[in-house]
């Protein structure tokens, strides 16, 4: 298949879980156990507060309308009203975007090259100190949930030993004007992440140092570092950017939990307060844009893994 | 190593199951942050060890639950993707699971508990939809494997029952399949549960629970460090061990196949 029919296909597919995901926000909200204004009145309904609600979220309408609606109000980011402060979700959105896409952007890319030397060093060393040593760790962290490791961090280095702050506040939303307040949420995001790829790239790697197309390398007489670095690592690359892609689920979700113990206020801290205050539009919004984000960066992995080695990528 | 992962899981689970054994039931209550006991008081004033005794069971509890409805789910639906003889039924069962795949699963986890609200039932639930997937698409490939194979031909053609076949055969040689699995469903179960107790989803604000005493004493951190860094080293201590333990056990099996 040629990489444009591929695109092409992908595309499609990219273009049906966003409607998709889209919807079932839309039904998962909307399509709430009795009436969603009564619930989102409070303790003390207020017949004049559940008719505002009503028509804010539109309930006044019949619901295939509404969906049309907030499908085609996706596009020019027309994502609704706050129940609680009357101001446009998007507002929430751009003014959440810059920490959050700092913090992601930033990760992803520290996260390919650190990964990839660490699976590197681990494949050429197989079975030695250092290799047993950097497995050991990364199968350990692999699943360690961020808002411990966190604290535990949080604890040894912004409180005991004083050399980084401990939450954000103070940065504002201008997180890059204060490198060192970055500094700790960054391990925390990178620590599951890194561990994953990093043993994808060794095993990716040590396949690759043992096919037939790098013996033929060999036989050739081409140099030892041009067969690593130009002949068996792009082939150890393929799973593992399919891999980063995955692990943009575990990002967002980790960025949501980074954001609330370091007080950051991105994208995740609106959604954390949105839910506590049952603000359902917000919510909505932001988990629309989440989704959509993760969907696109798959979209985007797939099509890179397909370049790097077109006969392993499946169209999934 | 061995030992080491085996360590960092006994101590957090010996004090999850048998810490509400044996903590007291009348609550003292002293002043917020203080270091009169053991490890102190939390924010509220009550006793710092005996919230961490008290507060292992749920994290532990519901990870394990949400384990187990996982496969309750997820592998008779990937047997029944496998096993049904229309591809319709295949693709109906299985393409709805690529989309809940394509979602953050703490997003899902965090819209599906701010709509269906509190109580440890819905951590389960929740847990279980954001697992299932991955249990039904593993199953489904264990089942088309197994249902290929020349010994289950054979037993169709002796005229073996339906019972021997699909429940007995089957069902013994995907064992193996879900058991080199069970490590990771039940770390990814935990990472969950703990992540979303942590954001206040799924469990009261002051319950005795590691990840919520994380999240509620974070504030007293610079006054009475231990009411946090305590539960928080407990669940990393389980995390990395439970890790460890399943992967050491996966690779001795391994071995001892090969």
């Amino acid at each position: 298949m040629s990489l444009r029919r591929y695109a092409v296909r992908r595309l499609g597919l990219g273009v049906l879980q966003v409607l998709a995901v889209a919807t079932l926000v839309f039904l998962l909200v909307r399509a709430l156990p009795g009436d969603a204004a009564v619930a989102l009145a409070g303790d003390n309904p207020d017949p004049r507060r559940i008719e505002e609600i009503r028509v804010a979220m539109g309930l006044d309408q019949p619901a295939l309308e509404r969906w049309w609606a907030w499908l085609s109000g996706l596009p020019r980011l027309d994502l609704g009203v706050s129940l609680i402060s009357g101001r446009p979700v998007s507002e929430f959105l751009l003014d959440g975007l810059g920490p959050t896409a700092a913090l992601a952007v930033l990760t992803l890319v520290l996260l390919v090259p650190v990964s990839v030397l660490v699976g590197v060093l681990a494949a050429l060393r197989e079975g030695g100190v250092l290799d047993r040593v950097l497995t050991a760790i990364s199968v350990g962290l692999h699943s360690i949930p961020e808002f411990a490791l966190a604290i535990v961090l949080i604890a040894l280095f912004g409180v005991q030993l004083r050399w980084l702050p401990p939450t954000a506040v103070g940065a504002g939303g201008n997180l890059l004007a204060h490198p060192e307040v970055l500094v700790l949420p960054l391990v925390v995001l990178l620590a599951r992440p890194i561990c994953s790829i990093s043993r994808l790239v060794r095993a990716g790697m040590i396949d690759a140092l043992a096919s037939d197309h790098v013996r033929h390398a060999r036989r050739l007489g081409i140099g030892v570092t041009r067969i690593r670095f130009a002949h068996a690592l792009p082939n150890a690359l393929a799973p593992a950017v399919q891999q980063v892609a995955r692990t943009t689920d575990w990002l967002l979700g980790g960025v949501i939990v980074v954001e609330a113990v370091f007080v950051i206020p991105g994208l995740g801290t609106a959604l954390v307060d949105a839910v506590a205050g049952r603000d359902l539009p917000v919510v909505q919004g932001l988990a629309v844009v989440f989704a959509v984000t993760t969907v696109l960066v798959n979209l985007l992995a797939d099509l890179a893994a397909f370049r790097l080695a077109p006969r392993s990528a499946g169209l999934a | 190593m061995r030992a080491v992962g085996g360590l960092l899981v006994v101590i957090p689970l010996a004090l999850a199951l048998l810490g509400p054994l044996v903590v007291p039931d009348e609550l003292t209550r002293g002043a917020p942050f203080a270091a009169d006991h053991l490890l102190g008081t939390d924010f509220v004033g009550r006793d710092v060890w005996h919230q961490v005794l008290a507060g292992g069971r749920t994290v532990v509890l519901v990870a394990l639950l949400a384990t187990l409805g996982s496969y309750a789910v997820g592998v008779p639906w990937g047997v029944l993707a496998a096993t049904s003889r229309l591809r319709l039924v295949d693709e109906l069962v299985m393409r709805p699971l690529d989309l809940l795949l394509a979602v953050p699963s703490l997003l899902v986890l965090i819209l599906v508990a701010a709509i269906a609200g509190q109580g440890l039932a819905v951590l389960v639930g929740v847990v279980v939809l954001v697992n299932f997937p991955d249990v039904a698409r593993l199953s489904r490939a264990a089942a088309l494997e197994i249902a290929g194979r020349p010994a289950l031909e054979a037993m169709r053609m002796q005229g073996e029952s339906w019972w021997r076949t699909s429940i007995v055969y089957t069902g013994r040689s995907m064992l193996r399949t879900v058991a080199a699995d069970v490590g990771t469903r039940l770390t990814s179960a935990l990472y969950l549960v703990a992540s979303a107790s942590f954001l206040g989803v799924g469990v009261p604000p002051d319950a005795a629970d590691w990840a919520v005493m994380v999240d509620r004493n974070r504030g007293g951190l610079f006054l009475q460090p231990w009411a946090v860094v305590v539960p928080a080293l407990l669940v990393v201590s389980l995390s990395i061990g439970l890790n460890l333990v399943f992967d050491r056990a996966l690779r001795t099996r391994s071995e001892v196949r090969v």
